[in-house]
């Protein structure tokens, strides 16, 4: 368990998490740029995970929403840094099971990812957006799932998993592809349990 | 004791095989000014990181041996602790600001507040750097609003405010335009009168000459020689340890100017020195010096361009670049008719129909409405590989993104072939025209070299087996072929560099444009450079390239385009346009380092 | 460069104000209406955060900020005056489309708190610089690590955002196309964002560098170069703003509210 979290506060990681929301930021305007219909917001908060661990892709996530709150002056974005802050724990906790060694294995991934996403951000959309999303397709089975007389939770749990669970699995699949020609040397700087050996 | 002494030091990355470092044993004195010289890859960044205990603390791996620094073990003294005592500077100039502070003046205090200075005494320090640098007046600029050469002394301010007793300068300048590396060399001349112990790792062979004391030359993580400049630069084995000598012990040699020790001058004075006290040929030299600085022989570039170039065109892409021409023909003759002024007659009565390629009008663009960056700017390019030289912020970015169709003209008209291109998309317009980024880290995005040169060739149609044997012939051309499986990444940056421009290469255009392509190269790279220009303008090829190292424009090029501020300023032969004293003070360019002594010989 | 940040130093007394106090604001403005409950509360404090920013001349700047939460508070009407499990009374309607009261009053109630979050944190973000709160923070024992990340996103982002073009530019002279089809944009998509990612961890490595050398790593306790002492005006927003707090939670427990 301990191993699970070990996290070193080292340089070099403490500067991957603001690269790490960087990428953040590019990786949605890119897709925004691209009109792909998905967010496509969290490949940084993965990489940190991989990289550097599930604490450190925690932090990449919840500093990611907690900072673009004063990039947009919207404070609700700060909530949902504690779904963020899920999202990396759980990639993080997966790649270090050894979950983004194939592809198939980070799909799974993705899936953890997402359902970390989803069960941490049902309750805040229902709290603060009485269980809305703000995204056409989910809120369009939200509508359904209320007129048919489904409890709230449901609904906006139903809701969410349409928005997040596709763009998880598409975000993790691309995160599959960077993270697999990483360089060792590069690689190496954030490792946790890397150390140096004698020539002498 | 030695201020640095460094025993057997061994170094291997993680993730590696060979040792970066394999038993280097010196030592440095204090006071001492000490140059680092090797080609790519030799260690002598791995070494600087050494002495800082960076390598191995930071970057972990396989360590051996040992380092002292001011009586300190660099292996186990934190890094935080040495810091006090050597400061480092190094190539980019952006990433080695903290990125976290606003402003210049909060920039440099930034490393004094984290080992806990008082803040009277950071305020009195940071003001007397800033001010001994001449930097005082930006202090609440923003360090990401400079240019370059200023971010390169804000760096070396923000180090020397922690006041260490050595400073290492790793090719401080290689990532600037001349202007700023000329405010750079003049802020270590400072640095030499406070007599600091420095070491400077640097690519400008003649600036390492001038400065040091002794020079360390390495090899493949080795310690070939350790001397004074005079005694290194002589050697014979240079060329083959990937080590071009100072242009004036390369023109000593080809003349017999040797001193009575043996040794050759390095220096322009100790050349002129030489040259007096010997009482060589005058005219001799001259004669020599000319045939050195001529450049490209236009005569037989003119004859290869005219063999290759018109019809037969080459290779897969011959059908295209024969449906290009067709229309052509009928206007290239028109305004050959008007062109042939700037060119000088020659090119221009010599089969000027078929050299004809780029015809640009009356150009003007602006990025910001009402801030006009190029101002009417009129060029007629033929088949000749051209430089374009200038400051940053003369437009020469600028203008290429304009020719490759990335940047839309506010007016002006610009014709490639007699067609205009003005509705072309940059991806259709992408298997005639072929742009090098100066920044390979831009493009590169496969983790295997080959696939990353095929990217191109697919996407313009080729079929795969096209593409794959396109790429090997690029990548042989750069000399890459035989790391054709491996990754990027894994490669140094002058390598990708190497890759980025096989990746166009592969792609077989009419026109190739290099942005900056000797950048981080040593020598043996820029060799394998002007070689692919020369063989690509063999083919009939233009080749484009802006360029900062004006040694390698005067060797490479046949013409020479001289910008600033947005219009062209000089247009010529190298020979021509390097002795063209108001252009060159006008542009704030210095010619390359032999045309200053062959102007002084003449005028003895 | 370009800041990412929303802050202006306009001069107003908002901006002169310490950053605490101004957090101190915005807590009590979002918590008093959430514990009272009550619309009118929620209206009173919306009014206030206006005439706050109505005083420093920041109300222009604050209303954009706003814009991207018309639509989906619109859809929250709209969903939940049809739908709302709890709706019984028909308010109006809308050919065979019913509108019901308590819908729309649970709408009004997410909508005016979602307004009311906004307009305060506008006061904060609009008038407080970034990297002043993380030193103040730090020296109230914040981690400075921390404190550096906060203060670097701010500067990276518009150095990563600039390269953007550059990738793109660089792509598509190789002949990659970025419109299209659906496919043909996807594909897009891993050309652009790889370089993105390695340029950012590659300079992640020379940035460490910077940063070791210059001290970043060591233990010394890390001393600051501004002090912003509290003024009078710090002081009484502090005090009015915890008063409000308490005030509220009193009147809610004796039922008055």
């Amino acid at each position: 368990m301990g191993k699970l979290f070990k996290t070193n506060f080292t340089t070099p990681v403490i500067v991957l998490i603001p690269a790490c929301i960087g990428i953040n930021y590019l990786g949605k305007l890119f897709a925004a740029v691209l009109k792909l219909p998905l967010w496509l917001d969290c490949i940084g908060t993965c990489i940190g995970a991989i990289l550097g661990g599930p604490i450190i892709g925690g932090i990449c996530g919840a500093a990611n929403n907690l900072i673009y709150g004063f990039t947009t002056g919207d404070n609700i974005t700060l909530v949902y840094a504690l779904t963020s802050f899920f999202i990396g724990i759980a990639v993080g906790v997966m790649a270090r099971l050894g979950y983004m060694k194939t592809l198939p294995k980070a799909m799974l991934t993705a899936c953890a990812g997402g359902f970390a996403a989803v069960l941490v951000s049902t309750p805040l959309n229902i709290i603060f957006w009485g269980g809305t999303t703000g995204n056409v397709w989910g809120d369009a089975v939200f509508a359904a799932t209320q007129a048919a007389k489904m409890p709230v939770f449901l609904g906006s749990l139903l809701d969410e998993i349409v928005v997040d669970v596709p763009d998880k699995i598409i975000t993790l699949a691309i995160v599959y592809f960077i993270i697999k020609g990483l360089p060792k040397k590069l690689t190496a700087l954030y490792d946790a349990s890397s150390d140096i050996q004698s020539l002498d | 004791m030695s201020l640095i002494e460094v025993k057997d030091l061994k170094y291997r990355y993680p993730g590696t095989t060979e040792l970066a470092l394999d038993g280097v044993s010196f030592t440095v004195e204090k006071g001492e000014f000490i140059g680092i010289a090797g080609e790519n890859g030799a260690g002598k960044s791995s070494l600087s990181q050494a002495l800082l205990g960076l390598i191995p603390q930071f970057y972990k791996g396989a360590y051996g041996g040992s380092v002292t620094v001011c009586g300190m073990d660099a292996r186990n003294t934190p890094v935080s602790e040495l810091c006090r005592h050597v400061g480092l500077v190094f190539q980019n100039p952006f990433n080695q600001l903290s990125g976290a502070k606003d402003t210049v003046y909060d920039e440099v205090g930034y490393g004094l507040q984290n080992l806990g200075f008082p803040p009277e005494e950071i305020r009195t320090r940071v003001e007397s750097v800033l001010r001994c640098f001449g930097i005082w007046e930006y202090r609440d600029r923003n360090p990401f609003d400079l240019s370059g050469g200023q971010l390169q002394r804000v760096a070396i301010c923000s180090v020397l405010a922690m006041n260490p007793d050595v400073l290492i300068l790793d090719e401080p300048t290689s990532q600037l335009d001349p202007e700023g590396s000329e405010e750079v060399f003049h802020t270590v001349d400072e640095l030499t009168k406070m007599g600091i112990t420095i070491i400077m790792i640097e690519q400008k062979i003649e600036k390492l000459a001038g400065y040091c004391d002794r020079v360390l030359l390495m090899h493949q993580g080795q310690v070939v020689d350790y001397d004074t400049p005079r005694k290194i630069f002589s050697r014979e084995d240079l060329y083959d340890l990937g080590v071009n000598p100072p242009a004036y012990t390369r023109f000593a040699r080809a003349n017999a100017l040797v001193f009575e020790d043996g040794t050759l001058p390095v220096t322009h004075a100790e050349t002129l020195e030489l040259v007096k006290a010997s009482g060589a040929d005058r005219a001799a030299l001259i004669a020599s010096l000319r045939g050195m600085t001529a450049g490209v022989q236009m005569d037989k570039q003119g004859d290869g361009a005219a063999d290759a170039a018109p019809h037969s065109g080459t290779g897969s892409n011959a059908d295209m670049s024969e449906a290009g021409r067709q229309p052509a023909g009928a206007g290239e003759e028109a305004v050959a008719a008007e062109v042939s002024t700037s060119t000088g007659g020659r090119s221009a009565s010599e089969g000027a129909g078929a050299a004809a390629t780029f015809q640009v009008q009356d150009l003007r663009f602006s990025y910001v409405k009402g801030r006009e960056v190029l101002h009417g700017l009129n060029l007629a390019l033929d088949h000749r590989p051209t430089a374009i030289i200038g400051q940053n912020g003369a437009g020469k970015t600028t203008l290429v993104r304009v020719l490759k169709g990335l940047l839309k003209p506010d007016s002006g008209e610009i014709r490639y072939q007699g067609e205009n291109l003005e509705t072309k998309t940059v991806a259709e317009l992408a298997s005639r025209v072929g742009y090098v980024f100066q920044n390979p880290d831009d493009q590169i995005f496969k983790y295997k070299v080959l696939e990353e040169v095929m990217f191109g060739p697919l996407n313009i149609g080729m079929s795969p087996q096209e593409a794959e044997a396109s790429a090997h012939e690029a990548l042989r051309m750069v000399g890459l072929d035989e790391k054709a499986d491996e990754n990027p990444y894994d490669l140094e940056l002058s390598d990708r560099k190497m890759v980025a421009i096989a990746s166009v290469l592969a792609m077989n255009t009419d026109v190739i444009i290099l942005d900056e392509p000797t950048i981080a190269q040593s020598w043996n790279g820029r060799e394998k450079i002007r070689e692919i220009i020369q063989t690509q303008a063999a083919q009939g090829k233009l080749v484009i390239a802006i360029l900062h190292d004006m040694d390698f424009v005067a060797n490479s090029f046949a013409r020479v385009i001289a910008m600033a501020h947005g219009e062209i300023l000089a247009d010529g032969a190298p020979a021509e346009v390097f002795r063209n004293h108001p252009v060159l003070e006008k542009a704030a360019l210095a010619a390359p380092p032999l045309y200053e002594l062959l102007e002084e010989l003449e005028a003895m | 460069m370009k800041s990412i940040s929303l802050y202006t130093n306009n001069g107003s007394w908002l901006t002169k104000l310490h950053p605490f106090s101004k957090i101190f604001y915005l807590v009590a403005a979002i918590a008093v209406p959430l514990i009272s409950g009550h619309l009118p509360v929620f209206l009173g404090v919306i009014l206030l955060s206006i005439l706050l920013l109505k005083s420093a001349g920041l109300v222009h700047k604050a209303f954009p900020l706003l814009a991207f939460s018309f639509t989906i508070i619109l859809t929250v009407v709209i969903i939940q005056g049809i739908f709302n499990q709890k709706n019984m009374t028909v308010l109006f309607s809308l050919g065979p489309i019913h509108f019901y009261k308590e819908g729309l009053l649970y709408a009004a109630h997410i909508g005016l708190n979602i307004l009311n979050m906004l307009l305060s944190f506008a006061i904060l973000v609009l008038t407080t610089s970034p990297s002043e709160l993380v030193e103040e923070l730090e020296k109230k024992g914040f981690s400075p690590k921390f404190g550096y990340i906060i203060n670097s996103v701010f500067q990276i982002i518009p150095q990563m955002t600039g390269t953007m073009n550059t990738i793109s530019d660089a792509q598509r002279s190789r002949g990659m196309e970025t419109e299209g089809s659906l496919l043909t944009r996807a594909k897009a998509f891993l050309p652009l964002i790889s370089p993105v990612v390695m340029s950012a961890l590659t300079s992640t490595r020379e940035r460490a560098i910077a940063l070791e050398v210059r001290g970043f790593g060591g233990s010394a306790k890390k001393t600051y170069l501004y002090s912003h002492p509290y003024s009078k005006a710090d002081q009484v927003l502090k005090a009015l703003s915890i008063l409000a707090v308490v005030v509220t939670i009193v009147l809610r427990v004796v039922h008055v509210l």
